[in-house]
């Protein structure tokens, strides 16, 4: 019989997220646009924080390095190309923890 | 032979590809037919690109696990398809072209190849629905796209679900009356430049 996998968020948990998601989907309409990614950023802050004692140790290093290097307040208007560079390397290191975690095979057919 | 008594104009299929066609973001769980998915690509090879030059890659996914993942690196992506065209540019060959790499021939060249993968699916009874955000970053890594390469645009292809989400409403209604000035376009209309 397959094991369920582990919960790595509660209920409250999950609805202290999807609250924070939700209030930032409307208060973005009377923000500067550079708040987006802003509160994006700390929605995933959040989760890593609620997930990160749960979470198997590659992803706990996700969680814990490169998530944790883009400063919280950090926004675009401060040093564009800066910002723009700390999140595509955020996005790269997501990128291969995906990789390994899901086993993605990038052998050439 | 009045307008009465002609016959009437046989379908134009091309145009009846146009017209018809619409983004699809729902689609069922049905793979594509390699001999299909084939015959897109080759409408891909035809499309118009600047100087015959050919400065675009196309990486087809079909692997579920490999497109799971890369719906996860792209918020543009509401669609499950059962196959992902990445259009790539190929910055390299456009460097040795003499080209930079924000020469705006190399995204229309995009938007061509886009739009004939389109056509083609739809033609063949297939959906399809453009992807533009993702993040770059992380489907380099996940497709392990070398560097003179840069993902710029998924089509995404799958058969059709029944029912469809909303599209994007245009703002005002739009005709191509709307759209187009002959000739040039009229003196002291400031307000529309």
């Amino acid at each position: 019989m397959a094991k369920t996998p582990p919960m790595v968020l509660n209920e409250d948990e999950a609805l202290e997220l999807l609250a924070f998601l939700i209030t930032a989907a409307r208060t973005q309409l009377d923000e500067a646009s550079e708040y987006g990614s802003l509160r994006l950023l700390t929605a995933a802050n959040r989760l890593g924080d609620a997930m990160a004692e749960r979470v198997s140790p590659a992803t706990r290093a996700l969680l814990t390095g490169p998530l944790r290097k883009v400063p919280e307040l950090a926004v675009r208007t401060a040093d564009l190309a800066d910002y723009t560079a700390a999140l595509d390397d955020l996005c790269r290191a997501v990128g291969e923890h995906l990789v390994g975690h899901f086993g993605v095979d990038r052998s050439v057919p | 032979m009045t307008g009465a008594d002609a016959a009437p104009s046989a379908p134009n299929p091309v145009l009846a590809a146009i017209r018809s066609r619409r983004m699809v973001r729902a689609m069922i769980d049905r793979p594509i037919e390699r001999a299909k998915l084939e015959k897109v690509l080759e409408a891909a090879r035809w499309a118009p690109n600047a100087g015959n030059r050919h400065l675009h890659r196309f990486v087809v996914v079909q692997d579920p696990l490999t497109l799971r993942v890369l719906r996860m690196v792209a918020p543009g992506m509401f669609q499950r398809p059962a196959a992902v065209v990445v259009i790539c540019i190929d910055q390299g060959r456009a460097v040795s072209f003499g080209m930079r790499p924000t020469v705006k021939g190399l995204y229309i060249d995009v938007g061509t190849a886009a739009q004939t993968l389109l056509l083609a699916a739809q033609s063949l009874g297939l959906g399809a629905g453009v992807v533009t955000s993702f993040s770059q970053a992380a489907v380099m890594r996940v497709l392990n796209i070398p560097g003179h390469l840069s993902p710029e645009m998924f089509v995404c292809l799958g058969y059709p679900a029944a029912i469809q989400p909303p599209g994007m409403r245009a703002r005002t209604r739009v005709t191509w009356q709307s759209l187009t000035d002959w000739e040039r376009f009229p003196a002291g209309d400031d307000a529309r430049s």
